[in-house]
């Protein structure tokens, strides 16, 4: 059974409530339909609810597999701005909060944030900027991480690693340039994320062209110091390095080149990049010569799950990240 | 409301969202050199403006101000 075909399992034995603020998007709609008549989320259309109605209508799609919320009905909008300006350290207050929540993707992040929703699903019609704003002004970032990042899983056909073909690899689409304090975060968040979607218990490792010392240099000492602070935030998580990448997943080179006790060396299920440069670079070599599947991104760092999707993908495409976004949810709670 | 009442504002919203004290802080503070910050510091700023003059600037925009007295500027042309 693939990685995928098990996440699918999983996500129909305990659906989530996704929230699609995009839903008027035919391809948003078909693949929410599709997913919720399956029965592996429970499809939450916010929007225009006589607009999602008709379209719904016109498509030829059950409407009683979807729950539809009308923004423009005001009595459950105050009702959900009453829970989340309750709630601890939000940052926009009423009258702000009412004003974005004309738009459907705040409307549906503060469904979420006040637990009427478990995801919010949305990046077919909003760019990821977007996306990342309302994310971090309504979900907000998780306690202690200072940056939003991704992490990809990539099913690579003849590797045989500590988790079979599959390894997690991050930063490869968000975050640029980080600096030792928000690689730290990317490795402890990547961590967090395949525990929660694969259950995983999480060996990372941070890769650089140095293994523990064999090089010298200011890209060298930004990892060194992003292991120091990883480890020292989360002391419960096995993150080592600095390893060159063949270290990191190869027991036979790990032996030779790592001189030292290591959960990670040898048997990492995670690699976390230094920055983008190396992280698409890297994606790419995985998915051109190693004729890899590669699921994601799938962001990370947020309070909740929030997914922000291609916007040329396919609804094939969309299917699988609504339910691995649905699955992460439920391995977070 | 006048330039400098709003300077003093902005001033005091920048020392909340940047934990800096505001004596240390003036028009002419460079947000990148002076403050550093992630882009989550830049994002709550924006909202603490939204919530208490009631702007909404985009995150783009503000992001592109090298001083406070530029994101004074920015605010100005926005009411």
């Amino acid at each position: 059974m693939s990685v995928l075909d098990q996440i699918y399992l999983r996500a129909k034995e305990n659906p989530r409530k996704v929230a699609f603020p995009e839903a008027l998007n035919e391809k948003m709609m078909q693949a929410a339909y599709e997913t919720g008549k399956e029965g592996y989320i429970i499809p939450v259309l916010v929007g225009n609810g006589n607009e999602i109605r008709e379209a719904a209508r016109e498509r030829g799609y059950d409407e009683g597999v979807f729950t539809i919320v009308d923004i423009t009905e005001e009595e459950y909008k105050k009702t959900l701005i009453d829970k989340y300006v309750a709630l601890p350290q939000t940052i926009l207050k009423e009258k702000a909060l009412n004003r974005r929540m004309q738009n459907p993707l705040y409307y549906a992040m503060v469904m979420q944030a006040v637990d009427e929703a478990d995801v919010t699903f949305a990046g077919i019609d909003n760019t990821t900027g977007d996306v990342l704003l309302a994310g971090q002004m309504i979900i907000g970032l998780k306690e202690g991480i200072s940056t939003v990042s991704s992490i990809g899983l990539c099913d690579i056909p003849g590797f045989q690693g500590s988790e079979g073909s599959l390894l997690a690899i991050g930063d490869s689409a968000v975050c640029t340039n980080p600096d030792a304090n928000q690689l730290a975060d990317i490795a402890i968040s990547a961590c967090d994320t395949v525990k929660a979607l694969l259950e995983w218990e999480p060996r990372c490792a941070m890769v650089s062209y140095s293994t523990l010392g064999s090089g010298q240099g200011e890209l060298i000492d930004k990892v060194v110091e992003a292991v120091k602070l990883a480890n020292e935030k989360r002391p419960d998580l096995a993150i080592d390095g600095e390893f060159q990448f063949d270290a990191a997943i190869s027991p036979a080179v790990a032996e030779k080149k790592v001189n030292r006790e290591s959960q990670v060396a040898g048997k990492a299920n995670v690699v976390i990049w230094p920055d983008l440069n190396v992280g698409n670079v890297g994606v790419k070599l995985i998915q051109q010569f190693g004729h890899a599947d590669a699921y994601g991104p799938m962001l990370q760092g947020f309070n909740k799950v929030v997914c922000d999707c291609s916007r040329g993908a396919p609804v094939s495409e969309i299917k699988g990240n609504i339910v691995i976004s649905a699955v992460r949810a439920a391995g977070s709670n | 409301m006048e330039r400098k009442e709003l300077e003093t504002q902005v001033i005091n919203m920048v020392s909340t969202s940047y934990k800096k004290d505001a004596a240390s802080l003036s028009t002419a503070t460079l947000f990148k050199e002076d403050l550093g910050g992630a882009s989550i510091q830049m994002v709550a700023l924006v909202s603490e403006i939204e919530n208490e003059l009631d702007v909404e600037l985009m995150l783009a925009d503000a992001s592109g101000c090298a001083t406070i007295g530029d994101l004074v500027d920015l605010i100005e042309g926005e009411m």
